[in-house]
């Protein structure tokens, strides 16, 4: 206010130094969390990264001498192409490596393709429903959708894993109430490799046997058939674990964002005449695609990575079909003694899900201007 | 309730809403009932005795008198296979009994305090980074964002040896702050207290500068208690996490038992008996592991979702 | 003056308290031994033993931790050089960790050498080095419900029982209960080592005596693996799941099969859990030309060759496994068998003769659960192969030349 006042050279040099005195702040209040970021996350990541181009085993003392060597793009080498040449020229075959790798990816994409747009869906339902003005007992409702998320992962995989046992709570239940559904027929929930979309074209008689020949195509270690298996039963179950716990979380923040859409906005839509469907489609949808965004993000990251369940109920089984990126990166870490070859595979992931959450931000962005 | 009903002069009660309503309501309920079942099965087989759990685990409803399907008249432990199958049951303190004795107790009062100095380190230091990144301009603010996103990405579990590494080497192995230091600040609550600030107007803060507050005093004297709805959903997600994280302290506390935290007690219990596991005393630790947390959630969801709306989650 | 005479009188304190604390360093000794829990009977045990050997050496103290998620944690101990004097090493893992140069050899170390089992001694050598005085052992034994047994008329099973006695009980005891859920004759868990004591029994191998050659192209191994197949795609055997149970023991108590053939870890479960269940055991029966094999899992007490007090550390291994701390173990009469020829009886007395001695005689002949750095590879692509071969999408042959291929890889690396 009484700028005017002061004389231009003296406001220059206040202009630097509040900019100065400001950046200043600005670290300090970062410093904190600048600090335990770099020792415990971007430190161990940089070792991760630097790892990845060596043979470490992941047991011998690391800063001994000799822990490891330099084996420059090997890893990657294995994971994605199948082999690497040695500084000799001898040729190493790695397609168990690229295999399971190929497997892993097919088995986390299926598991992504169900589990995100599911609890999205789901959840943007449920959040409008709970968020009409005819509702009684919200405060239930929001208790009870959100009750899943507050209870620890691995507690609940037990506890999954013991109501979809083949003869437990799950099936017998299905079977008081569905006659037909007998100990004899029963889905084996846990243990169950077949393809869910290997088991609906066999309804329709299509088997790989009569559907041609084209199914054999090998591509990356896998037949083309197998690639269309679509996730197995047991896989199926792990998604609707993790969309049972995730839908809550999704559902609040849907939730918090349709409360805060004006109730004017909705007010001049009724008068203009719109039918509640349309004011769903033309108002709320396009309001919320920013939250949408984030709950889409969110389900990106937590999916892609999804290890908890996985180490609880399945350990990668059956028949390999629950095998995730992330899980196998414990595999190669912990079980195989190859932490290098661990470490690569984190990075490709990491590159896997920064791709596609780019990708995923530019399409909604374009057509939401955030 | 009364006043959203008051405030609805538009409403028009035509039969396509009342169908509506009738589908919303069945929609919800059928949810409800799929969240909330999982619940009422493990409260319900935590009152049972380990033969009861296995071969009857549909029984929800418990009667007197109590104890009778854990043993015969002889006093000899049943076998699942004499165990009735009924809607009711006998309930029995057995697997709660079976949970005190494996330290549950201690178990408990770790992780409470794990999850409070968390939270604490979180509202604290989340919500200082993320005022930095939504109000102060310096070199860097924007690459810096970027990182902290993109540490989400990566697995946590290649991360495991380094970091064992990294708190060996401060000798924070097996303690308190080797927990609580490394958690005490978190991307996604960075991200969160971020998108707040962004979504409040600057008026007050510049009133108070010009009044000749230092930007600390003014943070913690102005811009946090505005930030209270926010700063509730912040203390919610990291309590929930804190309370319910298993890699952590498995990396970091296992060398000592006095330190244990539930979800790692539970694990332990788990490996121990292996596929055999003693499921009575295991889901009696789950309902102590979950209902404090739901306790508390009960109790501040209105304010959460409130701070979740405030937070301006909006990409 | 009394402020004065008050910090005296704590700095005196302080120096007598160090002075002593440093005198008591000097004499006393603390080693960390690490394990995985087991029941809290057993863990106990293991308490008691170490309490005993605290009492016959008042200078070293031990430190002994259970952890969760063993293999993990034991890990990051390794990387991080931050490794426990002694520790728990799986035969299966020894290969791994040998390599890896985080076992101290044991050559000259180890007492009592005559005091243990060749099979399990040969289980901890490797690449000509024994590394560890054996913890305890467990032997793939056939359990039989005897109650079934008498209600289909047939005779139990006997240590010369062969392959087609198996399938022709297996075959006739597939049934229902009453009801009216499926019974199996047989329990067959798809794991490769549940397979092996078959291909041993047929005569065949993995691998060459010195690990260099992949042996499983033969004819040992394609009739071993039919036939646990066969039965499978047969109806009278199954995975324990396909009975809806985790695992085979639990498959076996809750009488959905009548034979599992587990190791004598399931004798606690049964005994404790299954007080009624009337059952039996004899040795895993043999190929029709006579072969007989085992599988033998066995655990030993490694020492970190990272090690502060390498002498304590093995004064502790050698105490746990010797004699008396065998003894120790043997009267509580777990399921697991200890170390020492010497303790043998008193945990067949412990155990019951009728049971333990089903299980304790493969130990003469039983075979290590161990194979080269890299080959859970082998075993998870069998495995996965062997699932899809119970669900009749794979053949036997199918299953073989994939684990060829992927064995050949893995010690081409």
């Amino acid at each position: 206010m009484a700028q005017p006042q002061v004389l231009a050279r003296p406001k220059v040099t206040t202009m630097a130094a509040k900019r100065r005195q400001e950046a200043l702040t600005g670290y300090m209040f970062m410093a904190p969390a600048l600090v335990i970021f770099l020792v415990f996350l971007i430190i161990p990541i940089g070792a991760a990264v630097y790892l990845s181009f060596t043979d470490w085993n992941g047991i011998t003392p690391v800063f001994d001498e000799g822990a490891y060597e330099q084996v420059g793009l090997d890893n990657y080498r294995d994971l994605l192409l199948g082999e690497h040449t040695e500084a000799d020229g001898r040729v190493v075959k790695a397609t168990t490596r690229q295999r399971d790798f190929f497997i892993s990816l097919k088995n986390t994409t299926y598991y992504v393709l169900g589990v995100v747009p599911t609890q999205t869906l789901l959840a943007l339902i449920l959040a409008v429903i709970v968020n009409q003005r005819w509702l009684k007992a919200k405060g239930f409702f929001r208790t009870a959708f959100y009750f899943p998320s507050i209870t620890s992962s691995v507690v609940i995989s037990i506890i999954f894993m013991w109501m979809f046992t083949r003869g437990g709570l799950i099936n017998t239940t299905i079977g008081a109430v569905f006659s037909g559904y007998d100990s004899n027929s029963f889905v084996n929930w846990l243990d169950d490799p077949r393809g869910v979309i290997h088991i609906i074209l066999e309804q329709f008689g299509v088997t790989r046997a009569n559907v041609g020949d084209w199914a054999s195509n090998r591509s990356l270690g896998l037949t083309t058939w197998e690639w269309l298996s679509g996730p197995s039963v047991t896989m199926l179950t792990i998604m609707i674990l993790n969309t049972w716990t995730t839908i809550g979380t999704m559902m609040v923040i849907f939730l918090a964002a349709l409360q805060n859409i004006p109730s004017s906005v909705y007010e001049a839509a009724a008068i203009d005449g719109a039918n509640a469907w349309r004011i769903f489609r033309q108002i709320t949808v396009p309001l919320l695609r920013p939250t949408t965004f984030f709950v889409v993000t969110l389900g990106l990251i937590g999916c892609f990575q999804v290890f908890d369940q996985i180490y609880v109920i399945s350990s990668g089984g059956p028949a390999k079909t629950t095998l995730t990126v992330a899980y196998m990166v414990y595999q190669n870490g912990f079980n195989r003694s190859a932490m290098g070859l661990a470490a690569a595979t984190a990075i490709i992931l990491f590159v896997i899900i920064f791709a596609f959450t780019l990708l995923q931000r530019l399409f909604v962005s374009e057509r939401a201007n955030v | 309730m009364t006043a959203s009903t008051t405030t609805a002069p538009h409403e028009r009660r035509s039969p396509l809403m009342t169908a509506l309503t009738v589908v919303g309501w069945t929609v919800l309920i059928v949810f409800a009932a799929l969240e909330i079942f999982p619940f009422v099965f493990t409260v319900a087989n935590s009152f049972k005795c380990l033969p009861a759990v296995q071969s009857y685990p549909r029984s929800i409803i418990p009667v007197p008198p109590f104890g009778a399907e854990c043993q015969t008249e002889t006093g000899a432990a049943r076998s699942p296979g004499e165990v009735s199958g009924a809607v009711t049951f006998n309930p029995t303190l057995e697997g709660y009994e079976e949970i005190a004795d494996a330290n549950l107790p201690r178990w408990l009062y770790n992780t409470a305090i794990f999850a409070v100095a968390i939270t604490i380190g979180r509202l604290i230091f989340d919500s200082l980074a993320g005022y930095a990144l939504a109000r102060l301009k310096f070199p860097g603010n924007r690459l810096v964002f970027y990182t902290i996103l993109g540490t989400m990405m990566v697995p946590a579990i290649v991360l495991l040896i380094p970091r064992f590494i990294i708190l060996k080497e401060l000798s924070m192995l097996n303690t308190y702050q080797g927990l609580i230091v490394p958690l005490a600040v978190d991307a996604f609550g960075i991200f969160l207290m971020k998108q707040f600030f962004e979504s409040i107007p600057n008026e007050i803060e510049e009133a108070a500068m010009v009044d000749g507050a230092n930007r600390l005093t003014m943070f913690f004297r102005v811009v946090l208690p505005m930030a209270t709805p926010a700063l509730t959903a912040l203390a919610i997600f990291s309590f929930q996490g804190a309370w319910n994280d298993f890699l952590m302290p498995l990396l970091i506390l296992s060398g000592d038992s006095d330190l244990w935290t539930l979800t790692l007690g539970l694990s332990f219990l788990r490996g121990a008996y292996g596929e055999t596991l003693r499921w009575h005393a295991f889901l009696a630790g789950s309902v102590l592991t979950t209902l404090p947390l739901a306790l508390i959630f009960f109790y501040f969801q209105r304010y959460f979702v409130e701070g979740v709306s405030y937070s301006g989650l909006k990409g | 003056m009394r402020k004065l005479s008050v910090l005296t009188l704590v700095v005196v304190l302080a120096l007598v308290v160090s002075a002593a604390g440093a005198a008591l360093a000097r004499q006393n000794v603390e080693i960390t031994l690490m394990g995985w829990s087991s029941s809290t009977e057993e863990n106990d045990a293991l308490l008691a033993q170490v309490a005993a050997f605290e009492a016959a050496n008042p200078d070293i103290s031990v430190n002994v931790q259970l952890v969760p998620e063993y293999d993990t944690t034991i890990q990051a101990a390794f990387a991080s050089g931050d490794s426990p004097n002694v520790f728990y090493v799986d035969s299966s893992k020894l290969p791994d960790w040998a390599e890896a140069g985080v076992l101290a050899s044991g050559e000259g170390m180890i007492e009592n050498l005559d005091d243990h089992y060749e099979s399990l001694l040969e289980a901890f050598t490797y690449d000509g080095t024994l590394y560890c005085p054996p913890k305890d052992f467990s032997i793939m034994a056939l359990q039989y419900n005897k109650d079934m047994f008498d209600a289909a008329g047939l005779d139990y099973p006997t240590p010369d029982w062969t392959w087609d006695d198996l399938r022709t009980a297996a075959e006739a005891l597939t049934g229902e209960n009453e009801a009216g859920q499926k019974v199996l004759g047989l329990v067959t868990p798809p794991n490769f080592e549940r397979w092996l004591p078959f291909l041993y029994q047929a005569g065949g191998s993995v691998l060459n005596e010195d690990w260099t050659e992949v042996t499983l192209d033969s004819d040992e191994a394609r009739e071993a693996l039919e036939f646990y197949i066969g039965m499978v795609n047969d109806g009278i055997a199954g995975p324990p799941s396909m009975v809806d149970a985790g695992w085979g023991g639990e498959a076996f108590a809750q009488g959905r099969v009548a034979l599992a053939m587990e190791g004598n870890w399931v004798i606690s479960y049964l005994v404790e859990q299954f007080p009624d269940l009337n059952w039996g055991v004899t040795e895993l029966p043999r190929h029709p030309a006579g072969g007989q094999a085992s599988m033998v899992f066995t655990v030993c007490y490694g020492v970190a060759s990272n090690n502060d007090y390498p002498d304590e550390s093995w004064q502790l291994a050698n105490f746990l496994t010797g004699p008396e701390g065998s003894q120790l173990v043997a009267e509580e009469g777990f399921g697991v068998i200890p170390p020492a020829i010497s303790a043998a009886d008193t945990w067949l007395e412990a155990i019951g003769p009728e049971i333990g001695e089903g299980f304790l005689a493969g130990a003469e002949y039983a075979h290590k659960w161990q194979f080269p750095v890299g080959f859970q590879d082998v075993f998870d692509t069998f495995n996965a192969d062997l699932q899809l071969a119970f669900e009749g999408q794979y053949l036997a042959e199918d299953v073989i030349i994939d684990t060829i291929g992927v064995a050949e890889e893995v010690l081409a690396r």
